[in-house]
């Protein structure tokens, strides 16, 4: 998006989804904030894209399997491998080059359904309203106070490892009722808006209503809490990683961690205790910085989102 | 007598989700994969002692009379053996209860007072150096990924300088030894806890202060402190007085939402430092398949984050006199 269309409010043009967010980007493009988190991002996206170069060590390397015969032990950086090997000789860069990919997966798709889950139950508990709304948001506080990591580790002790699509579904299936109370007291505050009536009196059945005429006017609130669910979704997943739970089969940040840590070498390889955990502090903090400028954008007195995981 | 009858309601509430979270935990551990029976005796026991137990936790009855069975033996205490301890699970949570409490509720109210006391401070010096870096510092500190901050804290602060201890909770010969005072196993203690205390203080403390903040900047535009400025009151009398407490009250809020956060953290935070507490119990029993242990710890942290829910809007609707529920 390189023009920001300043929309005007004449009446009879077509209201389009897409208004809310152009109108946004003007505000967005002034927030310091939202630059930091912006410039950050593209970086970690950069990250993710290089993962899928063939490194220059061997064409056919893959983070999680290929050592290098030469080393059987963890090393510092060299020009062979520019941030140094792990115990078993694997290369660090290309692993954290797949973990910032294995992040943007995991994030942004348990972001995009928990926010699915959470902006169709908010708008269907407000706009049904009485025993369906009741019944809805006494689910989401019930599902809002368990500790989801907790949750997950219970999980997998029955069902053993868990693997990454497994984790990013139970995130999303956790995540969603601090989406659907926001969206829920939106959709009250619309249900009594004029155009609302209108619709209701012209003969749209409630499905429209509330996918026409309901769902523009939330959107934008949704995709902000979407930042906020990616930051806690790459949390979770890499926490669970770090003690040991996530799928073995994906290199990701949190494992990185884990490996350093389990095999004793926190004390003595710097090179491998850094970067994963400064990776994943700064895409939580870029995602975090995102979301605040856009809350700037929707609503400077809208209440913070606290938690992150 | 208002605040009585809210608190008997959340009360209620509270004991039903507890049911729910009862009831969903029983039908997970029977309904899942594999047997049953082999998650809830140890493979380590004589045939005798496994019949004794099956019939105590009626493991050999219909799925409906073994929930009866749960139900009764949740409330009698009786959570089986741990497979790894061989010991009551009952008497390992009660041991490793209190250490969790004292870290998790001393963590909180560190991380609140201080991030409301800088939260006031960035608000009154609002677009100058101060408020800029005091913000940036808590948005960096509550986005650290918590188990690494709690590595780089060992290793800088336990290994590097070597002030505190790896790990741990206390110090065996100090606890052994008969002639040290109680004074001296209390700052055993304290020491061991710095480190832990600290990590938790740094993830938590930021967004008090993020919140602090612009409740106070929305306060400072009430009618009655105009009022107050108008009296010519002291700007310092204005802000410590009239403005902060009730600035102070969405911290309270954010307190209890953030609580399912905070249990994370704690688990996470125990784990590393090795402070055997609930959370640690947790993960240790879940990587060990310890699943009478497991269950016990899971309820019992759902328990705690139910009641301290309570506790902080108990507390929200004692502090705030303009909402009796």
């Amino acid at each position: 998006m390189v023009h920001a269309v300043k929309t005007d409010k004449n009446i009879s043009k077509r209201f389009r989804w897409i208004d809310p967010f152009q109108e946004g980007w003007s505000i967005f493009k002034e927030s310091i904030l939202g630059k930091i988190g912006l410039t950050l991002l593209i970086i970690f996206a950069l990250m993710a894209l290089f993962s899928f170069i063939p490194p220059q060590i061997d064409p056919m390397y893959h983070p999680m399997t290929g050592v290098d015969p030469e080393i059987s032990h963890s090393t510092g950086p060299s020009a062979r491998h520019w941030l140094g090997t792990d115990f078993m000789g694997r290369d660090l860069f290309s692993q954290l080059l797949a973990g910032a990919r294995v992040a943007f997966m995991v994030g942004v798709s348990a972001a995009f359904m928990s926010i699915f889950l959470g902006t169709a139950i908010g708008m269907i508990a407000g706009y049904s309203g009485k025993g369906i709304d009741t019944l809805l948001m006494r689910l989401a506080d019930m599902i809002m106070v368990m500790p989801t990591l907790l949750v997950i580790l219970i999980l997998s002790s029955l069902f053993g490892q868990l693997n990454i699509w497994t984790i990013v579904l139970i995130i999303a299936l956790f995540r969603w009722p601090g989406v659907s109370r926001v969206i829920r007291a939106q959709t009250l505050s619309l249900k009594q808006r004029p155009f609302i009536e209108a619709a209701r009196v012209a003969g749209a059945s409630h499905l429209r209503i509330i996918f026409r005429h309901i769902m523009p006017n939330v959107l934008p609130l949704s995709f902000l809490y979407m930042t906020f669910r990616v930051t806690s979704a790459i949390i979770i997943e890499a926490a669970l990683a770090f003690l040991g739970f996530g799928d073995p089969g994906t290199v990701s940040w949190g494992m990185m961690l884990q490996w350093v840590w389990k095999t004793g070498h926190m004390f003595n390889a710097p090179y491998w205790l850094l970067p994963p955990g400064i990776c994943i502090s700064l895409i939580t903090l870029s995602f975090y910085m995102l979301g605040r400028a856009m809350d700037e954008v929707l609503d400077p007195r809208l209440r913070k989102e606290e938690g992150a995981g | 007598m208002e605040l009585r009858r809210y608190i008997f309601r959340r009360i209620i509430q509270i004991i039903i989700i507890f049911f729910v979270i009862l009831t969903v935990l029983f039908l997970l551990f029977r309904l899942a994969p594999g047997d049953p029976v082999s998650r809830m005796i140890d493979p380590d026991m004589t045939p005798e002692d496994a019949e004794l137990l099956i019939s105590q936790l009626g493991l050999d009855q219909p799925l409906w009379t073994q929930y009866v069975y749960y139900v009764k033996n949740f409330f009698t205490g009786n959570f089986g053996n741990s497979f790894h301890y061989g010991q009551p699970v009952v008497r390992i949570i009660g041991d490793r209860l209190p250490n969790t409490i004292l870290l998790f509720t001393s963590s909180i109210i560190l991380s609140a007072l201080v991030g409301i006391f800088l939260g006031k401070i960035a608000s009154w010096h609002k677009g100058k150096k101060t408020d800029t870096w005091m913000t940036i510092g808590a948005l960096v500190t509550h986005t650290v990924f918590l188990p690494w901050l709690a590595l780089i804290m060992i290793w800088v602060f336990a290994y590097k300088l070597d002030w505190f201890p790896i790990t741990g909770m206390i110090s065996e010969e100090v606890w052994l030894d008969p002639d040290v005072g109680l004074l001296a196993k209390f700052l055993d203690v304290l020491h061991h806890m710095v480190l832990p205390l600290g990590t938790l203080f740094l993830i938590h403390f930021g967004s008090y202060l993020l919140i602090m903040r612009s409740s106070m900047l929305e306060t400072l535009k009430e009618d009655y402190i105009i009022t107050a400025r108008a009296k010519g009151l002291e700007e310092k009398v204005i802000r410590d007085h009239h403005a902060a407490p009730n600035a102070a009250l969405p911290v309270v809020t954010s307190v209890g939402l953030s609580l399912a956060f905070s249990i994370n953290g704690g688990a996470l935070t125990e784990t590393v430092f090795t402070w055997p507490g609930i959370g640690r119990e947790l993960v240790f029993s879940v990587s060990h398949n310890d699943y009478p242990l497991a269950q016990a710890s899971f309820l019992l942290i759902a328990f705690v984050v139910l009641v301290s829910n309570l506790v902080v809007d108990v507390l929200y609707a004692y502090l705030d006199p303009r909402i009796r529920y």
